[in-house]
């Protein structure tokens, strides 16, 4: 029998690339990942894994250059990609919520994002006629500075919500980390995929 | 003025377009070797709103006051010829019409993600017989498809009326199946969970058995196995029914290891009404072509499936690919030319009349041989060697030959 066909991993940057490596090792597959600076793509014994912004992950996914990866269920909805989503992998939880200054009130006219496509699919169905403005780095900043009378953004501790003097009014949707698959790679490589899938749910946290 | 064409659009050089042309030829002459007769049908429609991808079609106000579409899909428009043509088939009579179509469809997208607007499509339809043996047939030439153009087939097989007797078992309203479809096709099943949870019905015990009988459907893929285990999970006599079509079908194939069952495809599933697939070749993470039956969505019997073309050379690409030859031989003699290229050489007519000039010329154009006066002479500065001389001659020859035999 011939070797059961190995993997190629997108695997977003930071703390969640830390907590994606621990799961996947859980999960019986032996990576290597060295120590200190690591190349952007590197072979790590029983995969390969590219490392890129989160964003990118289901671009890399879904046009099959890697073969699966691990993405934030906000991210891969605001990317619009269709992927295969199996696991839930329960980690990197937080919410997706409609952020205002605290007490205020009136109509909402303009709410910055780095979620966009979300908070207007959002605000369309609650009704709102407010422009989404799209930003990429701290959209919090949007709120105190009056760029925006409100942001779409992450909630995790609500911490820097607080700090702000913001509130959270409203939740879009509820997140967590994705094991998500190539429609083409579940069926080319379903060998090594299938066993890995099935060892990930059988992990605390996951579903 | 810009040079380019408009976005999501592209020029074909000749390389590419040559690759394009081998591999339409090639699936072109397979379908017409399994009896699929080539038809046309216009590339500007009538504008209908009930058309399938109406909202994504390029509309254009034709000079009265009505709308048209560019052509965004084939198969609606050979169901219009259908009921053109051949009303009694598309009233329901059984008599089998095998079509094969090649041509431009243009999708009014953001052309983003590796996407165009304009793009090309070869694929067959079979329509007016609707069964196994159908199903199974056009499963067989999509395979072949794939093989034809040299690649590795693998494919995926689904039936999304399982998924729809399930739906009807579990009692789901028809408002909330577009959404349960969606995320079983993800395999997503905490969505999956978290919809039907939030989902009206199940009050009887069977429905909430259905229920829990969708949660496991994500899982049935792989091979032969997955009709066992769909048995057990979904014991209704529908989906049972289902189950059934698709064991009927895999029974046509003497070797099916190419084919990977997915009970979970569930996409666009008032459309597909039978066995669905897609095919893939490894190394290449996009599905080369789909299809499958879609009974009483424009037809009352009728399945097939179509290829992206372009998608399907990006794949042939991987492998190396011989460049289109360069033409070899340049002509002043129109007699002496058109002998070589009934044997299938590429010649040029010079541009010019006196062979001095017309010399000038091949070595411009990097061609090796000047046909002038039923002859061949070199061209200095441009590589060849004596065989290919030889050769050439002899075909002149060769024609002389068999002339003066007659």
């Amino acid at each position: 029998m011939s070797a059961p066909p190995r993997l190629t991993l997108a695997l977003p940057k930071g703390r969640v690339m830390e907590q994606s490596l621990e799961v996947l090792r859980a999960a019986g597959l032996r990576l290597d990942t060295g120590g200190g600076a690591r190349a952007l793509r590197y072979d790590a014994g029983d995969a390969t894994i590219i490392e890129m912004r989160n964003a990118d992950v289901p671009t890399y996914v879904e046009l099959g250059v890697a073969d699966a990866g691990v993405v934030g269920k906000d991210v891969l909805l605001e990317s619009g990609s269709q992927l295969v989503e199996p696991v839930d992998l329960g980690f990197a939880a937080c919410r997706l919520s409609l952020i205002r200054p605290r007490g205020a009130t009136g109509t909402v006219q303009r709410v910055a994002s780095k979620y966009p496509r979300l908070t207007g699919d959002y605000l369309r169905r609650v009704g709102s006629g407010a422009e989404v403005v799209k930003l990429s780095g701290n959209v919090e900043l949007a709120c105190v500075s009056g760029l925006a009378d409100a942001v779409v953004d992450v909630v995790q501790t609500g911490a820097t919500l607080v700090a702000n003097d913001l509130e959270e009014v409203d939740v879009l949707l509820r997140s967590s980390a994705r094991f998500v698959v190539n429609r083409a790679a579940l069926k080319l490589k379903h060998e090594t995929l299938r066993p890995l899938i099935e060892a990930l749910r059988g992990l605390p946290g996951s579903f | 003025m810009s040079f380019n064409p408009p976005d999501g659009t592209r020029y074909v050089l000749p390389d590419a377009a040559a690759r394009r042309a081998l591999v339409v030829g090639t699936l072109r002459d397979l379908y017409r070797a399994w009896g699929y007769d080539m038809v046309e049908v216009p590339a500007l429609e009538r504008y209908d709103a009930s058309h399938p991808r109406q909202a994504q079609s390029f509309k254009l106000s034709d000079r009265d006051s009505g709308v048209l579409a560019l052509r965004s899909d084939f198969t609606p428009a050979l169901a219009q010829l259908v009921r053109a043509e051949h009303p009694a088939v598309a009233n329901g009579a059984r008599r089998p019409l095998r079509w094969q179509y090649s041509g431009t469809v243009w999708h009014a997208i953001d052309p983003e993600l590796a996407r165009t607007r304009e793009f090309s499509q070869i694929g067959l339809e079979l329509i007016g017989v609707s069964n196994a043996r159908a199903d199974a047939e056009i499963l067989h030439l999509a395979r072949e498809s794939v093989r034809a153009v040299g690649l590795q087939p693998r494919l995926e097989v689904g039936n999304p009326g399982f998924v729809r007797a399930l739906l009807d078992a579990a009692a789901v309203p028809d408002d909330r199946r577009d959404g349960l479809a969606d995320a079983i096709d993800r395999k997503d099943r905490r969505d999956l969970a978290d919809l039907l949870s939030a989902t009206p019905g199940g009050a009887t015990p069977d429905a909430e058995r259905a229920r829990q009988s969708l949660l496991a459907v994500p899982d049935l893929y792989g091979g032969i196995e997955v009709l066992e285990h769909a048995r057990a999970v979904a014991p209704w006599s529908a989906a049972q029914r289902e189950i059934d079509r698709l064991a009927g079908v895999l029974a046509e194939f003497e070797d099916a290891s190419e084919l990977m069952l997915d009970l979970a495809m569930a996409r666009r599933l008032s459309y597909y009404t039978g066995v669905t697939f897609r095919a893939y070749t490894p190394d290449y993470g996009q599905p080369l072509l789909g299809g499958g039956r879609y009974d009483g969505a424009l037809l009352p019997a009728a399945a097939g499936f179509s290829i992206g073309v372009e998608r399907l050379l990006q794949a042939t690409l991987a492998r190396a690919a011989a460049p289109e030859p360069a033409p070899r031989v340049l002509a002043l003699d129109d007699p002496a030319a058109r002998v070589l290229r009934d044997a299938g050489v590429r010649v040029v007519r010079a541009l010019h009349t006196t062979t001095e000039e017309a010399l000038a010329e091949a070595r411009d154009l990097r061609v090796p041989f000047l046909l002038v006066a039923g002859a061949l002479a070199r061209v200095e500065g441009v590589a060849a060697d004596d065989d290919e001389r030889v050769a050439l001659t002899a075909l002149l020859l060769g024609a002389d030959a068999a002339g003066g035999a007659a």
